[in-house]
C-alpha cells in the first residue's frame, strides 16, 4: 500500500499534519495467515469494523481521497466501457418511442415479459441499500457504516434504471402524464383501484424519499470535502486541471479553472453550510432515525405493491398471498448479491479499501444472502406445496407444467436457472471458509444476481406464456432490441455508479469515527 | 412552551433566512479592528476533552454556545442541556396531513368527481385506497424530517462567522471547536476566554463577524 | 511488509486469552448488581404465584369440560385451541428469539434471555395440550379438523389431498414438530445454564451454531403447524401466506409475555440495574415491530384475497365477515393495530416498565382475539347445533383461561430453577453498559 496518491500528501500537508506520513497499516496483516483481526470467531470479542489502527484523520484521508485524487486507471476503461453501453440504451429507448412497442417481443399473450422483468429486477435491487441505510440502523448493526453509502447510492441508481422500462412500455411515451393524479381531457381521473397507479406512488416516494436519506447523510461528509478543498487552495496547494487519458499521465490544460475550486462551489452548495455544530447534529441525529423508522415500511412496501401487480389478478402463478413478503425478502437478497458484486472487486483496485470494508463485513452479508435466500426458498416451497394442496388444477399446472417439467415446460431451464442460483448457490455459505473467501463471495453474488432476473422472468412470463385455453398459448422469443435495451440499461446502472466512485464521499465518512474507538467520551479505550 | 418563546424562535429563525428584515442589534462587543465579535473559539483534539469541556461550559451557565464536532458524539445533548427536538411531532403532523391528502385525493375523484365501476368494486371500497394513504403518508413525513431538520438548524446558511477561521476547517476531519457566542449575556472577552482555557482549549482564537 | 510484522510481536488471532476472561468474568462477578439476591429468585416467592395460576388454570379447563358437556363438545375444543394456540405462539415466539439473538450475536436482551429460555422451553406444555387435541380428533374421525371424517364419500379436494391430510401422517408430523420445538429448546436452555456455572464461552459459539441451523427448522415446522390445525379447520381453504401469519402472532405474543415477566420480576425487587428502562426500550419496538409487521401480513393476506375474490378463498372472509364477526374485524383493525400503533409510538410507553407490562396484557389479549378469530367461526359452521353467541362466552374464556393459566403457572415454577440472567455470557458485558442514545 505504498503507492499513496499525491493529492493524499498534499492533503495531508495542507490540514496541518506536522509530519507527512504515507497512509499505511500501522498493524499489517499477519503474514501466512489470511486472519486481519477480523475473523476470530471468539464469542467474547466484536470485530473492529476499522482496520489498521487508523485515526480519524486517516480515516478522513482514505475516504476523500477516492474523490479527490485520480482514479485507478482501470475507472477510465470501465467508465468508458460503461458510458457506451448506455448510450445503446438511449438508441434503444430512442428507437422504441419512434417505431413502437413491437420492435419488442411482447404478443398478444405475453404483453409483459422483459420490460417488466428489468423493472422488477432493477427495483428489488434497489432494496438492499434501504435494508442497509434503515433496517440495519434500526437495529443497530454497525458494520453497516462501511456499506451503507454505497449501497445507498446503488439504491437510487437502480431505481431509475426501474423507472425507465414501464415509462417506456406504456407505448405513447408522451401521453405517461396520465399516469399523474390529474383528470385528462375527458374529465376522468386516473383509477385508483389499480396496482399500476400505486405502483407508480409507491416507485416515485420511493425514489424520493431514498434520494433524500442519501443526500441527508452525505452533507456532512460532503462538508468535509469542501473544507479540504478550500483549504488547500487558501494554502495554494491545488493542482491545476488534468484531462484523464487512457495511457501515461493526464493533459494539463492550463485555462481550466482548478478541480478545487469546483469542488468549493459544488460540494459548497451541496453541502448548505454544514458546519458540524452539535445543535444540529441533536435534530440530524433524530431526522436520520426517524427516516429510518420509516423508510422500513416503505421499503416493505414499495416491492410489496409491485407484487400487488401480479397478485390481485386471478392469473395462475400470479395470484398467491405470500407474495408480500415473498418478493421483500427476493428483492433485498437480490439487492445484497449486487452491493457485494459492486464492492468486492473494489478492494482490489481501491487503496486501503480493505481496512474499511473487512472480511468479517463480507461475512455477515453473506449470512444476510443465505438468510434472504433460505426465505426465497421457503417462499417457493410455500408457493409449491399450496399450488398442489389447494387442488387448483390451473394453479398446479403452472408450476407442473409451465415451470418444473423439461418435458412439458418450454421455460424449464429459466425455472432451474431461478432454483439453482437462489436457493443452491447460497446455501455454500453454511460453510465459514465459504463466507471469507471473496471469490467464492463475489460468484455467489453473481449467480444470485442472475438468479433473481430469472425469478422475475419465471414468475411473469410462465404464467401467462399459456392462459386457461390452449388456444390462446404463445411462447415469448426476446428480440434484439429487447436485449439491448437490458443490456444498456445496466451500463446506465455502472456508468452512475462509476461516477458516484469517483465524485462523491463512498464511505459515510461521519458514521465510520462513530465506530472507531476513539469517538468514546470515555478515556479508556 | 410559550408564546413568548415561540415568537423568539420564529424570530432567530427568520434573520437566517431574511436577513434583511430583521436589522441587526449593536454589536456588544468590537474587536481591535473595529469589526463586531462573534464570539470565541477553542479547540481540542480528543473526544473525551471536548466532552468534559463542554459539560464546564455549560455548568457555566451559558445558553449561546455549540460544540462543533466531526461526528455525532453520544450524550453530547447531555453534556451540553440541549433540549429534544420537536422534529417528530412535526413529522406526525406531516403524517397526518399525508395521509389526508390521500383520503380526499381518492375518495374525492373514485367516489364523488367521477365515480367508475372498475373490476366491479363498490365505489366507496376502503381497501384499494390503503396504499395510496400509505405512500403519501410517508413522502410528507420524509419530507417533514429532512426539510424540518433544516429549517429548524437555520440550514441553507452559506456564510457563517465561524468559515473565516482557518483552522475551523478541520472540523470536518478531526478536530472538535467550542464556540461561545458574544450575544451570550454571560460572555465576557476575558473570563470566557479563561474559562476555555482551563477546560483545556488550544488555539483559543477571537472570531469577528464580518459581512 | 513482511519485513514490518516480523519485528513486530504477533498478536494473539485466536481471540481473547483465557486469563484476560477470567478478569473480565471476574470485573462482572463484582459489579454489585449481580449480586446474589438480585439475580436469583427462591421458590418459595414464586410458589403462591404459581400455584394460583395453576388452580385457575385447572378450574378453567373444568368449566371447559363442562362447557363439553352442556352446550357443545366441538366448541369447548375450539375454546380449548384457542388457549392452546395461544399458548404455543409464546413459548414458538420465544424460541424463534433466542434463535435470533444468538445468531445474531446480539447483546442487549442477553439480561431477558433467560426468560424467553425459560418461557420457550416450557413448550411441552402446548405441546402435550396439542396432541390431546391431536388424539381427540383423530378417535372421534374428525371433530373441529373436519376433514378426518371420510364417510362422506367422493370428495374431490379430499381425495386430492389425502397424501397430505390423513391421519397416519398427521400424527407422525406432530411427533416432528414436538421434537424440533422441544429439542432444540431444551439445548439451549442446558447450554444457557452449564454456562452459568462453568463459564465456558465456546458455548456461546455452539450456540450461534445450532441456531444459525434451527432457524430454517423452526420456520417450516411453525408454518406446517398452522396449516395442519389452523388452516385445516376448512379444509377447502388455503394460502400461501399463513405460515407467516401464525408467525406474526408468535413474534408478537412472545415479547409481550416477557414484558410481562421482566415487569413482575422486576416489581418482584429483582434484576434491578440489570434489566432497566433501556432494555424495555428495546423490547417495546421490537413489540412496536411485530404491531406493525402482524398488520402488513394480516393486511396483505386480506388485501390480495378480497381483490381477487377467488371463491374458495374469499369464502374464508365471508363466513367471518357475517353473524357477527364483522364486529371482531373491527375491533382487531384498531384494536390489534391502530391502537398500539399510537400508543407504542411514543418513547414514553416503551421505556415506562409499567406502561409497556400493560401494553403486553393488552397485546396477549388481542392474540387471543386473533385466534377466536380464525378458530371461533368455524366451530357452528355447517352444523346442526345453534350458535349460543355471546350467552355461551364463558366457555370461551374458560378454555383460554384454562390453557394459560397452566401454562403460566408452569412458568413460574420454572423461572427460580436458575439464575435470572445468564451470568456468564460472553457479551454480558456489552448489556450492562446498553443505552439508546437517540
Amino acid at each position: 500500500m505504498s503507492d499513496t496518491h499525491p493529492d493524499q500528501t498534499i492533503a495531508l500537508q495542507a490540514s496541518g499534519i506536522a509530519s507527512v506520513q504515507p497512509v499505511a497499516r500501522r498493524q499489517p496483516i499477519i503474514p501466512g495467515t489470511k486472519d486481519d483481526g477480523t475473523l476470530s470467531e471468539d464469542p467474547t470479542l466484536r470485530a473492529p469494523l476499522v482496520l489498521g489502527d487508523r485515526s480519524f484523520s486517516e480515516v478522513t484521508d482514505i475516504v476523500c481521497g477516492y474523490a479527490e485524487a485520480p482514479m485507478p486507471k482501470i475507472w477510465l476503461t470501465a467508465f468508458t466501457i460503461a458510458a457506451s453501453v448506455a448510450g445503446i440504451a438511449n438508441v434503444m429507448i430512442l428507437y422504441l418511442i419512434i417505431t413502437g412497442v413491437g420492435v419488442w417481443g411482447l404478443n398478444n399473450q405475453v404483453d409483459w415479459a422483459w420490460d417488466i422483468t428489468n423493472f422488477v429486477f432493477w427495483i428489488g435491487i434497489g432494496h438492499a441499500g434501504t435494508l442497509i441505510s434503515a433496517i440495519l440502523c434500526l437495529l443497530k448493526q454497525n458494520w453497516r457504516t462501511a456499506v451503507n453509502r454505497a449501497a445507498e447510492a446503488m439504491t437510487i441508481f437502480a431505481v431509475i434504471c426501474a423507472g425507465i422500462f414501464p415509462g417506456i412500455h406504456v407505448g405513447r411515451a408522451w401521453m405517461a402524464w396520465f399516469l399523474a393524479p390529474v383528470p385528462n381531457s375527458n374529465g376522468i381521473w386516473p383509477n385508483f383501484r389499480s396496482p399500476l397507479l400505486w405502483d407508480v406512488f409507491a416507485v416515485s416516494t420511493y425514489a424520493t424519499v431514498s434520494l433524500l436519506f442519501w443526500y441527508m447523510g452525505m452533507i456532512p461528509d460532503v462538508a468535509t470535502l469542501r473544507d479540504r478543498a478550500t483549504l488547500r487552495l487558501h494554502k495554494g496547494v491545488s493542482r491545476g486541471f488534468k484531462m484523464p487519458m487512457p495511457l501515461g499521465d493526464g493533459l494539463a490544460l492550463g485555462f481550466m479553472p482548478k478541480p478545487d475550486q469546483i469542488r468549493v462551489l459544488a460540494y459548497g452548495v451541496m453541502a448548505l453550510g454544514w458546519r458540524f455544530s452539535s445543535r444540529h447534529w441533536h435534530r440530524y441525529e433524530k431526522a436520520y432515525l426517524m427516516l429510518a423508522g420509516i423508510s422500513t415500511p416503505l421499503v416493505l412496501s414499495v416491492h410489496s405493491i409491485v407484487s400487488f401487480d401480479f397478485a390481485t389478478s386471478v392469473i395462475p402463478g400470479w395470484h398467491t398471498t405470500i407474495f408480500p413478503p415473498y418478493f421483500v425478502a427476493g428483492a433485498v437478497f437480490g439487492g445484497f448479491a449486487m452491493v457485494l458484486w459492486l464492492l468486492i472487486p473494489l478492494r482490489l483496485f481501491l487503496p486501503n479499501f480493505s481496512d474499511l470494508l473487512t472480511l468479517r463485513h463480507l461475512e455477515n452479508m453473506s449470512k444476510i444472502i443465505l438468510l434472504t435466500g433460505t426465505m426465497v426458498g421457503f417462499a417457493y416451497s410455500m408457493e409449491f406445496f399450496m399450488a398442489w394442496y389447494g387442488a387448483n388444477e390451473y394453479e398446479f399446472a403452472v408450476f407442473a407444467n409451465n415451470r418444473v417439467n423439461p418435458a412439458k415446460a418450454p421455460y424449464w431451464w429459466a425455472y432451474w436457472t431461478m432454483i439453482i442460483c437462489n436457493v443452491g448457490f447460497p446455501q455454500v455459505f453454511w460453510f465459514r471458509k465459504m463466507r471469507q473467501n471473496p471469490l467464492v463471495i463475489w460468484i455467489v453474488a453473481s449467480a444470485v444476481t442472475v438468479g433473481m432476473w430469472f425469478e422475475r422472468f419465471v414468475i411473469i412470463v410462465t404464467s401467462i406464456h399459456r392462459a386457461f385455453l390452449p388456444g390462446e398459448w404463445h411462447m415469448f422469443f426476446p428480440t434484439w432490441v429487447d436485449i439491448l435495451t437490458f443490456v444498456g440499461s445496466c451500463g446506465i446502472f455502472m456508468t452512475l455508479f462509476l461516477l458516484f466512485l469517483k465524485f462523491l464521499p463512498i464511505f459515510a465518512l461521519s458514521e465510520l469515527k462513530i465506530v472507531m474507538p476513539q469517538s468514546h467520551t470515555d478515556d479508556h479505550h | 412552551m410559550d408564546m413568548k418563546s415561540i415568537m423568539n424562535d420564529a424570530k432567530s429563525q427568520g434573520s437566517i433566512y431574511f436577513p434583511m428584515f430583521f436589522p441587526k442589534p449593536a454589536p456588544k462587543f468590537v474587536s481591535e479592528s473595529g469589526n463586531a465579535v462573534y464570539g470565541i473559539v477553542a479547540e481540542f483534539s480528543e473526544t473525551p476533552k471536548v466532552f468534559r469541556a463542554a459539560k464546564k461550559v455549560r455548568d457555566a451557565g451559558y445558553s449561546k454556545w455549540d460544540v462543533h464536532t466531526p461526528f455525532p458524539i453520544h450524550d453530547m445533548e447531555e453534556a451540553m442541556g440541549i433540549k429534544t427536538t420537536k422534529l417528530p411531532l412535526m413529522a406526525g403532523g406531516a403524517a397526518i396531513v399525508g395521509v389526508g391528502i390521500a383520503i380526499l385525493l381518492q375518495w374525492g375523484t373514485t367516489d364523488w368527481l367521477y365515480p367508475t365501476l372498475v373490476q366491479g368494486k363498490p365505489f366507496d371500497a376502503w381497501q384499494p385506497f390503503v396504499p395510496i394513504m400509505f405512500e403519501l403518508g410517508i413522502l410528507l413525513t420524509a419530507f417533514m424530517c429532512i426539510f424540518g431538520m433544516l429549517a429548524l438548524n437555520g440550514l441553507p446558511r452559506f456564510h457563517h462567522p465561524l468559515f473565516s477561521h482557518e483552522r475551523f476547517y478541520r472540523v470536518g476531519n478531526d478536530r472538535f471547536f467550542i464556540a461561545i457566542e458574544a450575544i451570550d449575556p454571560n460572555f465576557d472577552p476575558i473570563k470566557t476566554k479563561k474559562l476555555l482555557e482551563e477546560a483545556g482549549g488550544t488555539d483559543i482564537t477571537l472570531i469577528e463577524d464580518v459581512d | 511488509m513482511s519485513q514490518i510484522a516480523a519485528n513486530k510481536p504477533a498478536p494473539d488471532i485466536t481471540g481473547m486469552q483465557e486469563a484476560d476472561w477470567q478478569a473480565r468474568l471476574d470485573k462482572i462477578a463484582s459489579d454489585p448488581r449481580m449480586n446474589e439476591d438480585n439475580t436469583t429468585i427462591s421458590a418459595a416467592s414464586v410458589r403462591k404465584a404459581a400455584m394460583l395460576m395453576l388452580i385457575i388454570g385447572a378450574v378453567g379447563i373444568l368449566v371447559t369440560l363442562i362447557g363439553a358437556v352442556s352446550i357443545n363438545f366441538r366448541h369447548a375444543l375450539g375454546a380449548f385451541e384457542v388457549g392452546v394456540f395461544t399458548a404455543l405462539a409464546i413459548s414458538l415466539g420465544s424460541l424463534f428469539w433466542i434463535l435470533v439473538f444468538h445468531s445474531l450475536n446480539a447483546s442487549w436482551p442477553i439480561t431477558l434471555r433467560r426468560q424467553f429460555e425459560n418461557i420457550a422451553s416450557t413448550i411441552w406444555v402446548p405441546v402435550i395440550m396439542i396432541v390431546i387435541v391431536a388424539l381427540i380428533e383423530v378417535t372421534q374421525g374428525g371433530v373441529l379438523l373436519t376433514w378426518l371424517d371420510r364417510s362422506g364419500g367422493y370428495n374431490h379436494l379430499l381425495d386430492v389431498k389425502a397424501p397430505y391430510l390423513n391421519a397416519p401422517f398427521f400424527m407422525v408430523r406432530i411427533l416432528i414438530y414436538a421434537m424440533i420445538w422441544i429439542g432444540i429448546s431444551h439445548i439451549l436452555l442446558k447450554w444457557s445454564r452449564k454456562s452459568d456455572e462453568t463459564g465456558d464461552r465456546t458455548l456461546g459459539r455452539k450456540a450461534r451454531f445450532l441456531s444459525g441451523a434451527g432457524i430454517p427448522l423452526f420456520a417450516l415446522s411453525t408454518a406446517f403447524a398452522s396449516f395442519d390445525f389452523l388452516m385445516s379447520l376448512d379444509y377447502r381453504f388455503f394460502s400461501t401466506m399463513w405460515g407467516v401469519y401464525y408467525f406474526a402472532s408468535c413474534g408478537l405474543a412472545s415479547l409481550s409475555a416477557v414484558a410481562i415477566v421482566a415487569t413482575l420480576l422486576r416489581k418482584a425487587g429483582k434484576l434491578d440495574g440489570l434489566v432497566t428502562e433501556e432494555h424495555f426500550h428495546d423490547l417495546g419496538k421490537l413489540i412496536f415491530a411485530f404491531v406493525v409487521f402482524w398488520a402488513y401480513i394480516s393486511f396483505s393476506q386480506y388485501f390480495l384475497i378480497w381483490y381477487s375474490n377467488i371463491p374458495e378463498e374469499t369464502m374464508w372472509y365471508i363466513s367471518r365477515q357475517q353473524h357477527g364477526w364483522q364486529w371482531l374485524f373491527v375491533t382487531m383493525t384498531i384494536g390489534h393495530f391502530a391502537l398500539p400503533f399510537l400508543l407504542l409510538i411514543w418513547r414514553k410507553t416503551k421505556r415506562t416498565t409499567m406502561l409497556l407490562c400493560g401494553m403486553g396484557i393488552y397485546l396477549l389479549v388481542m392474540v387471543v382475539l386473533d385466534m377466536v378469530w380464525i378458530i371461533r367461526p368455524m366451530v357452528y359452521l355447517n352444523t346442526t347445533a345453534t350458535d349460543p353467541g355471546l350467552a355461551g362466552i364463558w366457555l370461551d374464556i374458560a378454555g383460554v383461561v384454562g390453557v394459560l393459566g397452566i401454562f403460566g403457572g408452569v412458568v413460574a415454577l420454572k423461572i427460580p430453577k436458575s439464575p435470572l440472567l445468564p451470568l456468564k455470557d460472553p457479551m454480558l458485558h456489552e448489556c450492562l453498559h446498553h443505552k439508546n442514545y437517540v
